[in-house]
């Protein structure tokens, strides 16, 4: 269970985020939505351990970590770029840890996660021979291969075209739930954020504005930002794809 | 974090006492020497500027090196259009670039001696044509030189350009109806000004500072360069006027460099490279082909009697050929002596040269240290990119002499690196800056070090790049004079100060052969080093 207690940050002065507190629970897929420059990444950041709050705790099961340096936090993450290291091949990205870490994973573990992510085929593949989607699964293969106590997935779908982000998406959830893995996701799109967590953090200028399971947010929406900048566009998609299918759009709600 | 800055914090400590000691302390005890032994005194200054004949080697340098840097920019935007927006012949493109780099695999003092057997009363093209183009000796001499010199360098910089300007805007211009002159002033001129300023600029400090070149065919036209060495090395040394003509090479040297900083604003980048589909045009291409052709032809005409001359059994008397001189160059051991040493400083130059280029990268492209510490080892760039090889010579002799680094392997070491880091480093920086920033924090996050992940990813993805660096370094560590003559001693004698020393006795069939096994040296180290660079990934394309 990660705690965040009133926690603030600013650079240079000039404040990025404000008195956030929130739980997130074991297993549990949250989201982290807002338009950028809302201070999402610095949240991220904070968590990961880049970035040190000026202000308020960060605690997992009760731990107070605000202060412990980034690789002793036993969190993990997946870059919007993946940061696959192109010198050397897919399976020796996917084992990189393994060679400071040799007991984390199990040789039999990391054939199933192979397996899992639908890497089997590319092992022997240079970075630059893969596709967008198998660059991602070959980084959250890295990282899953260091069983993290928290996976940190910083915008996973944003560089993915139409049918790989559906897949990418269900096995984010797979994961989740086979390994009851906590899973954190920054995006700027609120159908991703919606579809794929279990609830949703709106920040809006460095506050937070909403948190909520999904159906929540959409039918309970908290403030004038959720309506207009969340839901708003949901509505606009969902009245395009209505109009190309030739239905009528149920009412605004 | 803590433990990753503080390996980067003793890198950092290493490159400042490095460049605290051989290139800020010299340059302050040159300032002081200008000022005289005692209390520090304008009298020196004075006494040099109102000699009749400074000012004169002032203007001089100052009209030949703006001339020629104008010279060697227009003919290197042409080599470079023609590359970039002709349909010519790939073959012809790759020859072209090949010619305009060939000067740089030589040191500036063997162009002189190949005008003088060239243009010379006696010289190949001379005979040829059956008379003297222009005196040899003197601003004409040293123009041609100064040319060949500097074409190089403002070609590498306007064909890079160019290969990153945007094409398109040709098409966009010629539909909206622009004329041809309109158009290639829109769509060529425009985007490259800066760069065209910058090659100028650069073009004309190498020639301002340039020592090898005067030295050979300066004759009665004097410049500040050898103003300078005849003040320090000539026949009645004067350290207090030599170091106030030091320091005034410096102004101006400082003044260009600020300038081409300032430039650089201007430069368009464009992210994307586009191939657009030329228009096809005969006349075009038949026009810039035979200027580039012709240009070739030059400069290669140039360069034929240092192969041709020491081929032959007396040049121009006895024009049987022989291997007779290769052989008494081979055969004698002083000569092969001094071969060795320059190729064992050249190595160490360009490895240790990598290891500061790479560690001051480092700080500045891949760290989290303050905003000072980067400001620092940006600053060394910037001074030692404006120091004249000469002036950094002229400053570790006043520093150095009766050290015991006095004339040693070292010191001439350490002179290259500090003379040539600019370059090297700013290819270290442009390369990992572009790498991917979550590289250092994903591998942290899987166990590793920082000196590991430099080990294990950063420096294996920019090996392609540390080997083009460690090129630059043995290049111009082979070629390099202007600082080397003057802290050069009798047994620590490279090929290029070894010349200048042959000069003196007119043994100039060893001048030529001693100058081929330094262009051979470097083209086949510069082709071992372009094929381990394709071979090693992380290829900047």
């Amino acid at each position: 269970m990660l705690n965040l207690h009133h926690v603030y940050k600013s650079f240079d002065g000039t404040p990025v985020l404000t008195d956030i507190s929130l739980q997130v629970d074991d297993g549990e897929i949250v989201s982290i939505l807002g338009p950028s420059g809302c201070g999402k990444t610095t949240l991220l950041n904070l968590i990961l351990g880049t970035v040190t709050a000026d202000e308020g705790d960060i605690l997992y099961n009760g731990e107070v970590l605000t202060h412990m340096p980034m690789e002793k936090r036993g969190f993990n993450i997946v870059f919007q770029d993946y940061a696959l290291f192109p010198n050397l091949n897919v399976w020796q990205n996917i084992t990189y840890g393994l060679k400071n870490r040799p007991g984390v994973s199990s040789a039999q573990e990391v054939e199933e996660l192979i397996d899992l992510l639908g890497l089997r085929a590319h092992l022997d593949k240079s970075i630059d021979q893969l596709s967008g989607g198998q660059k991602q699964r070959t980084a959250l293969a890295r990282t899953l291969v260091m069983k993290p106590r928290i996976l940190l997935l910083d915008e996973p779908l944003s560089a993915l075209d139409g049918v790989i982000k559906e897949s990418i998406k269900e096995r984010i959830k797979a994961i989740a739930r086979d390994f009851h893995l906590t899973t954190i996701i920054v995006t700027h799109d609120p159908e991703e954020a919606l579809t794929l967590s279990d609830r949703v953090l709106i920040i809006e200028n460095g506050k937070i504005s909403q948190y909520a399971a999904p159906s929540e947010i959409v039918h309970h929406p908290r403030n004038d930002f959720v309506r207009r900048f969340i839901l708003n566009q949901l509505e606009i998609k969902r009245s395009n794809i209505y109009a190309l299918f030739g239905e009528q759009p149920a009412a605004a709600v | 974090m803590n433990q990753r800055n503080l390996e980067l914090k003793v890198i950092f400590w290493v490159i400042t006492g490095l460049f605290g000691l051989f290139l800020v302390l010299p340059i302050g005890v040159l300032l002081l020497k200008s000022l005289g032994d005692g209390w520090p005194t304008l009298f020196f200054f004075a006494d040099v500027l109102g000699q009749p004949g400074f000012l004169q080697a002032l203007g001089n340098s100052f009209t030949v090196a703006a001339l020629a840097a104008v010279l060697a920019t227009a003919l290197a935007f042409c080599m470079a259009y023609a590359v970039h927006y002709t349909a010519l012949p790939r073959r012809f493109k790759s020859a072209l670039i090949a010619v305009a780099s060939l000067p740089m695999y030589l040191p500036t003092i063997t162009y002189g001696f190949a005008i003088i057997y060239s243009f010379g009363r006696q010289g190949l093209i001379t005979r040829l044509l059956g008379r003297q183009l222009f005196d040899i000796y003197g601003m004409a001499g040293l123009l041609v030189g100064y040319v060949i010199y500097t074409v190089p360098v403002a070609f590498l910089l306007i064909h890079n350009t160019m290969g990153f300007v945007d094409k398109k805007p040709l098409i966009v211009s010629k539909v909206m109806g622009d004329r041809p002159l309109a158009t290639f002033r829109i769509a060529v001129l425009r985007p490259l000004l800066g760069t065209l300023a910058g090659a100028f600029i650069q073009a004309f400090f190498l020639c301002f500072t340039d020592f090898g070149i005067p030295a050979s065919v300066g004759g009665g036209y004097e410049v500040i360069a050898t103003l300078l060495y005849n003040r320090m090395l000539g026949g009645i040394p004067d350290f207090s006027r030599g170091a106030v003509i030091a320091m005034v090479m410096l102004i101006p040297s400082v003044g260009s460099i600020c300038l081409l900083r300032y430039l650089e604003r201007f430069n368009i980048r464009y992210s994307r490279i586009d191939r657009a589909e030329l228009t096809d045009s005969r006349g075009r291409d038949a026009g810039w082909g035979t200027a580039g052709a012709l240009i070739c032809v030059a400069v290669l005409s140039i360069f034929a009697v240092i192969f041709l001359v020491p081929c032959v059994e007396a040049w121009p008397y006895q024009t049987g050929l022989t291997g007779e001189h290769f052989r008494a160059v081979l055969a004698d051991r002083q000569l092969v002596a001094v071969y060795i040493h320059s190729l064992e400083l050249a190595l160490l130059t360009a490895a240790v040269g990598t290891l500061v280029a790479y560690g001051a990268a480092l700080i500045t492209a891949r760290s989290t240290l303050p905003q000072r510490y980067k400001g620092a080892v940006e600053s060394f760039s910037l001074i030692t990119n404006a120091i004249p090889g000469m002036v950094l010579g002229v400053a570790y002799m006043f520093l150095f002499s009766g050290s015991s680094l006095q004339n040693t392997m070292v010191l001439m070491v350490l002179c290259n690196i500090v003379h040539y880091f600019s370059t090297p480093y700013l290819m270290m920086k442009n390369t990992l800056s572009k790498m991917n920033a979550g590289w250092e924090t994903t591998a942290m996050l899987m166990g590793d070090s920082w000196l590991k992940t430099i080990l294990r990813v950063v420096t294996p993805n920019a090996m392609s790049s540390l080997i083009e660096v460690f090129s630059y370094y043995f290049i111009n560590a082979m070629v390099t004079i202007s600082a080397l003559i003057f802290i050069a001693g009798a047994r620590t004698m490279v090929l290029t100060t070894m010349i200048k020393q042959l000069q003196y006795v007119n043994r100039f069939n060893e001048v030529f052969v001693l100058s081929l096994l330094i262009l051979f040296t470097n083209l086949i180290a510069k082709g071992f080093f372009s094929w381990l660079a394709k071979k090693a990934p992380g290829r900047t394309k």
